[in-house]
């Protein structure tokens, strides 16, 4: 449609533009533009080419921080989207009855996730946590640890608060999709003796595929950005054992001042971020997974 | 044989009757089990908001001996929880309410018009989908620093709106792509101007989207942490993420006030999100699968 007059479209678009540039869009150009300079905020800015690049390759925390990520992604992919499609079926199972299961999982998602940080450190704290109480009661006191002091334990403890988080978040997606598929396709099944769990791993979760590679996606992209829960539970700690890539990006500028060197790192992470997210959506148009009809 | 064929089905069905009860029971029981693994720690956090340090430490699952109701009182007091919701009721109000004006007037003019720099112009905001904020935020804390925005209140409610503008301007012009065009045409016939057409026909047939995009900017924004941290250091000017947290700091060993610090603010959000749930779930995973 033709606007009645001709610079109204540019004049509704203005207040998200100039919002959006201010805040977003000016910053990621002039992030770019520092990641080639030396400054610390205060003296004079200085450029010095690829060298933050190359000495980014040779930093042993960073890149201990991206196999962290990378350990972490793996980790919340299980305990999050599988979690999470199990849960569905579950909840999909029984048909009626199930908003108290479902209204019970999805709680964590909409609380702010530094309460629930806080709260799960002295879930895990040693001398009042529940956990470690818990082990003791049944007599297990040998299980009980430090959980995130113990370098072995600390980024698993981490991932399953996450996985306490967000399956209920995979779950309500799943659950949606899950109740668009048509009934009658189920029904066949069901007719032919097929059990409740047979159904839903050969029927319905392939027919909710697209929806699992959106997951997918959303886990991987959201892994590489979290920050909060790694921040408060163990603010990287022990020994960089929980490092990821935001915590140490967070500390090079904030704490160290060291800003042309936390804007090459964070335009690293943003073309790896980039570069999954760009190769799992080709994946998914390549595997033709959108063609499913009903 | 007709007697066979008759008793058969009578007696499948019973034990089909059987399974089905005993299958249900088993059903729940594990739906229960799991659950707990959801109520256990909120419920365990609230308890012992009423209990003293001693019973927390020497009975962690009891219910408390004699409830302390004052902790909450202290908490409150001491911690300022006040000032904290106050200003992530502001900061969030705020945001929300740019994010609504400004994308849902980029989303029509995205989705209704012809113009010449349309692609030029939609394309960062494809961009800003796509971009964590931690991969421009070295530079942005230097630009906010140098028009003296930080540790003010402005500076967050700018951020959350400008972060949350990409995804809301993508998902109402979703919504408004959808709509038949002829409603706009016969607005149009009838003399109604663009921004006429824009008060009075989309502002109204839009309220499913706009009240998705607003459950999810909403959440974003109450519960966003790491720019409440950096951005703002005076204490008074603090939301709930970043006040909690400076909180926790300060009373470290304060074990009961700490907890009932959790609960006041964890309450009443599960208070609201019970009662809205339908819509609260709706509008998170609409909002994130886009």
């Amino acid at each position: 449609m033709k606007p009645t007059r001709p610079w109204s479209p540019y004049l509704l678009v203005a207040p998200a533009i100039l919002v959006f540039g201010f805040v977003v869009l000016i910053p990621a150009i002039a992030n770019t533009f520092l990641s080639f300079a030396s400054w610390s905020g205060t003296d004079a800015i200085q450029f010095v080419g690829l060298e933050n690049y190359f000495r980014a390759f040779r930093d042993e925390i960073y890149l201990m921080a991206y196999r962290n990520t990378f350990v972490y992604i793996l980790l919340t992919l299980v305990l999050e989207v599988v979690v999470g499609l199990l849960l569905a079926g579950l909840v999909t199972m029984a048909g009626r009855r199930t908003t108290f299961y479902r209204v019970a999982f999805f709680v964590p998602v909409t609380l702010p996730m530094i309460v629930i940080a806080i709260l799960w450190s002295f879930v895990y704290s040693d001398d009042i946590g529940l956990i470690n109480s818990g082990l003791r009661a049944s007599g297990l006191d040998s299980l009980t640890r430090v959980w995130l002091g113990d370098p072995n334990t600390a980024l698993l403890a981490v991932s399953v608060v996450s996985g306490w988080i967000y399956a209920g978040f995979y779950m309500a997606i799943f659950y949606a999709a899950l109740q668009r598929i048509p009934k009658h396709l189920i029904e066949a099944a069901v007719l032919d003796g097929a059990s409740q769990w047979r159904v839903f791993f050969s029927i319905k979760v392939p027919m909710i595929r697209p929806m699992i590679e959106v997951a997918v996606l959303l886990c991987i992209t959201g892994a590489f950005q979290s920050f909060d829960l790694f921040y408060v539970m163990t603010n990287g700690g022990p020994d960089h054992a929980t490092e990821i890539i935001t915590t140490y990006l967070v500390e090079v500028v904030f704490r160290y001042r060291d800003l042309g060197y936390g804007a090459a790192l964070s335009t690293i992470m943003t073309v790896v971020v980039v570069a999954i997210a760009l190769v799992l959506v080709k994946m998914r148009t390549k595997g033709g997974s959108n063609d499913i009809e009903y | 044989m007709t007697s066979s064929t008759e008793r058969r089905p009578q007696r499948r069905r019973t034990t089909q009757v059987i399974a089905v009860a005993g299958s249900r029971t088993l059903y729940h029981t594990v739906m229960i089990v799991l659950s707990l693994i959801y109520i256990v720690p909120l419920a365990w956090m609230v308890m012992s908001s009423f209990k003293t340090k001693r019973e927390i430490f020497d009975s962690p699952f009891a219910l408390p001996a004699e409830p302390d109701f004052s902790t909450w009182g202290k908490a409150w007091e001491r911690g300022d929880l006040g000032g904290y919701i106050l200003n992530s009721v502001i900061v969030t109000a705020a945001a929300v309410t740019i994010i609504l004006l400004c994308a849902l007037a980029a989303a029509y003019a995205f989705s209704r018009f012809e113009f010449r720099f349309k692609t030029l112009l939609l394309a960062p905001f494809i961009l800003g989908l796509l971009l964590p904020v931690q991969s421009y935020l070295t530079a942005q804390s230097r630009i906010f620093d140098s028009v003296y925005l930080l540790n003010t209140r402005w500076v967050l409610m700018i951020s959350y709106a400008g972060l949350g503008l990409s995804l809301a301007v993508f998902l109402l012009k979703g919504y408004l792509d959808t709509m038949p065009k002829e409603i706009f045409e016969a607005a149009r016939v009838d003399g109604a101007g663009d921004f006429r057409t824009l008060v009075q026909i989309v502002l109204p047939l839009m309220a499913p989207g706009i009240s998705t995009v607003a459950v999810f900017s909403v959440l974003s924004a109450w519960n966003e942490f790491l720019l409440a941290m950096l951005y703002v250091q005076d204490d008074s000017l603090r939301t709930i993420p970043a006040g909690l947290l400076a909180f926790t700091g300060r009373h470290a060993t304060d074990y009961p006030m700490l907890f009932a610090a959790l609960s006041l603010v964890t309450l009443p959000v599960i208070a609201v999100y019970t009662v809205f749930h339908k819509q609260v779930i709706a509008g998170v995973t609409e909002g994130s699968v886009q």
